[in-house]
């Protein structure tokens, strides 16, 4: 049986994915949330937004998904920044989450971060 | 889960459905011989319940299907065997009609393992190449958006209220 190899989508909030944040890298596997604002079906290309913070992503490789804007979507892919420093979603996965609380998304992300952590940390002494 | 009523409870988790997340399931010690199970800070865990965005899928009708689970926390290497039919192992171990039951179970499992769906999957804990891997029971579908965070918040509650707490059972 050949090996499965699929890096996990790290848990981030569109505000982790400013220049300076750690999260900001090229070919990154990230996961994240937000709500559609554009949709392009020529190119593929949406914009998400959480906030003040928006994210484009290329959502080409994701055939059996149909895009709504004003509906909230997941999307687990890469990272691709390009010549001009603005950050693309390369999504392999995404699903539509519309009905998701996302007061609660956020409050357990952080809950997630502080135990994971903590888990790190304590197998680490 | 087992409690006894002694002064120092220790509870067992074995042939519990333990809710790991994916993080804390990776970095289980391995056994020290085939036969043994993974443990958690000495506890041995034999079974596990996980819920994630299915991101793989390899599938070999009537062997096997190979998928991985992303919880946000890592990818766990899933494995729901499809050989009732043809394996004599389990032809010497079961009688036609469970094995008909099997082969059916899983073939209904199977379907709902689609790249890019969220599903529930329960399973042993077993070892492929040395590295931890479900072999999976059941899977079902998710529907509710709410679904995965509700799961990384029972995964946190229990591991802190529960499993840290566990002591080995004599």
């Amino acid at each position: 049986m050949a090996s499965l190899e699929v890096k996990s989508g790290a848990l981030v909030s569109l505000q982790d994915l400013r220049p300076s944040s750690p999260f900001f890298k090229q070919g990154t596997s990230l996961r994240i949330i937000g709500k559609l604002h554009e949709y392009s079906f020529e190119t593929g290309l949406a914009t998400v937004i959480d906030g003040n913070d928006i994210l484009k992503v290329n959502t080409e490789h994701l055939r059996d998904l149909s895009f709504q804007v004003g509906s909230v979507y997941q999307f687990i892919g890469e990272l691709l920044i390009q010549h001009d420093n603005e950050g693309v979603l390369q999504a392999r996965v995404g699903r539509n989450v519309d009905g998701i609380d996302l007061n609660l998304y956020h409050q357990s992300l952080l809950l997630l971060r502080q135990f994971q952590a903590n888990h790190l940390n304590n197998s680490a002494n | 889960m087992q409690q006894n009523n002694n002064k120092n409870p220790s509870i067992s988790l074995h042939n519990t459905h333990v809710k790991l997340l994916a993080f804390d399931l990776l970095t289980l010690t391995p056994p020290s011989s085939p036969d043994q199970p993974f443990t958690r800070k000495s506890i041995p865990i034999t079974r596990l319940e996980t819920l994630g965005t299915i991101t793989l899928r390899d599938h070999k009708p009537s062997k096997f299907l190979r998928f991985s689970i992303d919880d946000g926390t890592g990818c766990i290497p899933c494995i729901l065997w499809l050989n009732h039919l043809t394996s004599p192992h389990i032809a010497r171990r079961r009688s036609p009609q469970d094995v008909c039951l099997l082969a059916d179970a899983a073939a209904r499992s199977a379907e709902v393992v689609k790249v890019g769906a969220v599903a529930r999957v329960r399973g042993r804990v077993t070892v492929f190449k040395g590295s931890v891997q479900v072999t999976v029971t059941d899977v079902v579908g998710e529907r509710d958006p709410n679904a995965e965070v509700l799961h990384w918040v029972d995964c946190v509650n229990l591991a802190r209220n529960c499993y840290n707490l566990v002591t080995l059972s004599s």
